[in-house]
């Protein structure tokens, strides 16, 4: 695979705040990079000044081995060969759905244009309005033209900002399956920005995890998803909810009884080791599959817990637990909001116990 | 996002272009507050505190009066259940249009001695003499601050009107739920609430009232803007007329900054969605009285004034009359529309200026731009004269110094003088109304042409330009048609033997004789109405 983009060392402030904060990034080429991250964290802003729509004050970029921006001297926005759709697809209103699309490839001759819009429009399934206003257009049409005038001039890298949060959650999906098929057939390399980490899954081949101007994950999906790098990532992500515990060298306790842990230093990350004979806190990932419940307490069934919230989902029931109000217990381990599925009706209040089925435990500081 | 481009020729004629709208009032100024205090000496022992007086006292009445006619029909309109409140609601704008000139001579015509009124009020009581009766005398300061509110009213009545209509129902609603009545809500809620925009009217009413010159000469009122003509063109005392400008200049300057003080208020206004309001039911006495209120102040303002016009019109027009007002015509048509042209294409420079290019000061230059709305038609005469009397001078010398013959007063003396005098007061017109287009262009059709590989020149010309189109021309009008009307900077400016339609009428009001160009003053109110049709249509829209 070769690398298509490269950013190294990039610093961005504005107005005299750090906004991004010596980010490194590389993406190959045919790659689709979904940039998530809470809103204002920095991910606009890396997208803008790839495009050219914002100075650096460090750092470089760099598009098949042509240095867009570095210390000394910044490329213009037009002559990057980066295309871009806006969040509110920025179409011209005074012109018709095809002079948008020929308004990037001008130099090109007629006949040429008349083949690469016929072309767009067609792929697009817009032939039938090409002569429309985009006023006349729905949503989801202004989104395709948007896309069509983006892929006119055949950009190295587009660049999409927020491009599914103006679309009905019904369209979503099936729209978001569409333009990736759209994408992987032209062989465009995109980084597209969402706050909602679903979109990324279903959209792109690579994520980044961004928070407070840095880069804080970067791997394919499916990866940081089964094994997030710090409890911002996890957390972020919804990937599941907390368990506090005390772990020391030996194990870890926690209010829903010890964990039986294999091995725990291979559990645990470097930073997170904890010297032979001192305990600390912790958290544990936990996912809703991963809890078992029992509503019927005895003997065997110790409760350990009681239902805080309940709501009716398509997976069933969906319960937040919290900890017994017991003042024997350790408040420190005390939790909240252990979410979990069932297909069993429980009340407010209701005690049960819950276990945890045995599997490979992540442990996070959540001062991380 | 920065803004996309850095053009230092833009820049630098930007910068440029704003200095010299400002160099001539600044040179006024400059020469007049540093004239000589022997000079302010001799003017405040004379005839200054009487014309600071009169001038104050014309403020005053104007702004008192208008606030009455303007306020209490604006709450009638947007609070009451008056009948004819669609049609009412346009037709207090249009005395707008009406020049308070026209509108003093014509009511002098109609209340004088040997005007209709008094001559059938005789007739019928059989009277012989004036020592038989009283009757107001109308040509007085009160008479002058009479006519002028009642032109200038319909910038409060709109203003306020707008602010009423935009306020959240749900705080009136609270209102009455916390136990006030209509009346007491109106009071405590409504109006306090208006204040702002009632505040920026009425520093609207007072520039426009400081800057009139017709009505108070017609009058006799001496107030500053009569003194500055009068000293000018009847002692060719430039020093003296320079001071006088400079106290009225600093008068309406602390008139802008408390209007700027008060805008600031502005934004507790509501912005949120208007749901319907509850109107006060008027029992018939009431509409009775409403009514002739709203429709007293639409008859006087303006249909009245303008069926004597056209009275007038009918009964002296001829060929000659024609032939003349074609002649004016053509002038004031070539003036304005060079002005409004100049004016719209500096506004166009210095509005995408700011909009595109990455300067930390970037607004500055159409904030300088724009002051000169605010310097009143007088005083900005006695800065071109001021300015460009020296500037002709010297080219005179240095073209004799280098042995051509001296080319006259090119600048002072030609059309220049009033087209530079008309783009600098209006140049805040035609920038606000490019500004608002360009407001409504999406910030990302600015970066969206970059991103297509599109540079400076392809984005203005394909984007920007064409999607301006609207604005401009409504920019065009407004400036074309302030233009046509305005009157003491062309008096004080015109080369000899040039006329404009409004010179032409003043001249005629002068002499008592408006009925000759009864025809061309109804031009002037017909074009006075075009921006009042485009505000009411922009109105109706939001």
């Amino acid at each position: 695979m070769t690398v298509l983009l490269t950013i190294e060392q990039l610093s961005i402030e504005l107005q005299e705040k750090v906004v991004l904060s010596a980010l490194d990034l590389s993406l190959n080429k045919g790659d689709i990079l979904g940039l998530v991250g809470a809103s204002g964290c920095g991910k606009t802003t890396l997208l803008n000044a790839i495009a050219g729509f914002t100075k650096p004050s460090h750092g470089k970029i760099v598009i098949n081995e042509l240095v867009l921006s570095d210390n000394k001297a910044s490329v213009a926005a037009e002559k990057r060969q980066v295309g871009m759709i806006f969040q509110d697809y920025a179409l011209f209103p005074h012109l018709t759905v095809k002079e948008n699309i020929a308004f990037g490839i001008s130099k090109l001759s007629k006949e040429a244009q008349t083949h690469q819009i016929n072309n767009l429009l067609s792929i697009l399934k817009l032939t039938a309005h090409s002569d429309s206003y985009i006023h006349q257009l729905s949503g989801g049409q202004q989104q395709r033209v948007a896309i069509a005038r983006a892929l006119a001039p055949q950009p190295k890298l587009l660049l999409l900002d927020e491009p599914f949060s103006n679309i009905d959650a019904r369209l979503r999906n099936e729209l978001m399956v569409e333009i990736r098929h759209l994408l992987k057939q032209f062989d465009t390399t995109a980084i597209f920005v969402t706050h909602n980490k679903d979109e990324v899954f279903t959209f792109a081949d690579k994520m980044a995890v961004m928070a407070e101007g840095k880069l804080l994950q970067f791997d394919a999906p499916n990866v940081i998803c089964q094994q997030p790098n710090s409890y911002q990532v996890a957390d972020f992500l919804q990937l599941g909810s907390w368990l506090p515990c005390r772990v020391s060298s030996t194990g870890a306790q926690s209010l829903l009884g010890q964990l039986e842990v294999a091995s725990l230093a291979s559990e645990l990350v470097p930073s997170e080791l904890v010297p032979s004979g001192q305990s600390k806190l912790l958290h544990l990932l936990v996912k809703p599959q991963q809890l078992n419940l029992t509503a019927k307490i005895d003997d065997e069934n110790i409760a350990n817990a009681q239902v805080e919230y309940i709501s009716v989902t398509e997976q069933g029931f969906h319960y937040y637990l919290r900890s017994l109000t017991d003042a024997a217990i350790d408040q420190s381990l005390a939790f909240n909001k252990l979410s979990l599925y069932s297909d069993v009706a429980l009340a407010i209040n209701q005690q049960v116990s819950v276990q945890i089925t045995p599997h490979k435990f992540l442990f996070f500081n959540n001062n991380s | 996002m920065i803004a996309l481009f850095n053009s230092k020729t833009w820049k630098l004629s930007s910068y440029l272009i704003a200095l010299v709208l400002m160099v001539p009032v600044l040179v006024m100024l400059v020469g007049g507050i540093g004239a000589s205090t022997q000079l302010f000496g001799h003017l405040w022992q004379t005839v200054l505190p009487t014309y600071l007086e009169n001038t104050l006292w014309l403020a005053i009445l104007v702004v008192l009066l208008a606030l009455f006619f303007g306020v209490i029909s604006a709450a009638i309109i947007t609070q009451t259940n008056i009948i004819f409140k669609q049609q009412l609601r346009w037709l207090l704008l249009l005395p707008l249009a009406m020049p308070a000139y026209l509108v003093a001579y014509l009511y002098t015509d109609l209340f004088d001695y040997a005007g209709p009124v008094q001559r059938s009020l005789r007739a019928y009581f059989d009277w012989q003499a004036p020592s038989d009766y009283w009757f107001f005398d109308i040509r007085t300061l009160p008479g002058a601050a009479l006519m002028l509110a009642l032109v200038l009213f319909p910038y409060i009545y709109m203003l306020t009107r707008g602010a009423f209509e935009q306020q959240d129902q749900n705080l009136i609603r609270a209102s009455r739920l916390l136990g006030l009545s209509a009346r007491q809500t109106f009071f405590k809620v409504a109006l306090p609430l208006a204040r702002p925009a009632i505040a920026v009217s009425v520093s609207l009413v007072l520039m426009e009232t400081l800057a009139d010159f017709a009505t108070v000469q017609y009058f006799a009122v001496n107030t500053l803007t009569t003194a500055i003509y009068d000293t000018w063109l009847g002692y060719g005392d430039i020093g003296a007329a320079n001071a006088l400008a400079s106290v009225l200049m600093l008068l309406v300057l602390f008139v802008v900054l408390a209007e700027q003080r008060s805008r600031a208020g502005l934004r507790h206004q509501s912005a949120r969605p208007n749901s319907k309001r509850e109107l006060l039911q008027l029992s018939f006495i009431q509409q009775c009285i409403a009514s002739t209120f709203c429709w007293a102040l639409v008859v006087c303002g303006f249909l009245l004034p303008l069926t004597l016009l056209i009275i007038m019109a009918v009964e002296y027009s001829d060929m000659a009359q024609l032939s003349v007002l074609l002649s004016t015509g053509i002038n004031s048509l070539k003036v304005s529309v060079i002005a409004a042209t100049i004016a719209v294409l500096i506004a166009l420079l210095l509005g995408l200026y700011q909009r595109l290019h990455a300067d930390r000061y970037r607004k500055i230059p159409q904030q300088i731009s724009g002051f000169g709305y605010a310097v009143p038609g007088t005083v900005l005469a006695m800065a071109m004269l001021s300015t460009l009397g020296p500037l002709d001078h010297w080219l005179n010398a240095g073209a004799e110094f280098l042995g051509f013959s001296a080319p006259g007063l090119i600048l002072s003396g030609s059309l220049f003088a009033i087209v530079f005098a008309l783009v600098v007061r209006f140049s805040a017109i035609a920038n606000g109304a490019i500004d608002s287009g360009i407001k409504q262009i999406p910030m990302s059709l600015d970066y969206a042409p970059a991103s297509l590989g599109v540079g400076l020149t392809g984005t203005l010309t394909k984007v920007h330009l064409p999607l301006l189109r609207p604005a401009i021309f409504v920019a065009w009008l407004l400036v074309f048609v302030e233009a046509m009307k305005e009157l003491p900077a062309v008096l004080l400016l015109r080369p000899f033997n040039f006329e404009t339609l409004s010179s032409q009428i003043y001249q005629l009001i002068s002499d008592e004789m408006l009925e000759q160009g009864a025809l061309g003053a109804i031009l002037i109110v017909l074009f006075g109405l075009l921006p009042i049709v485009l505000l009411n249509k922009s109105k109706d829209k939001v």
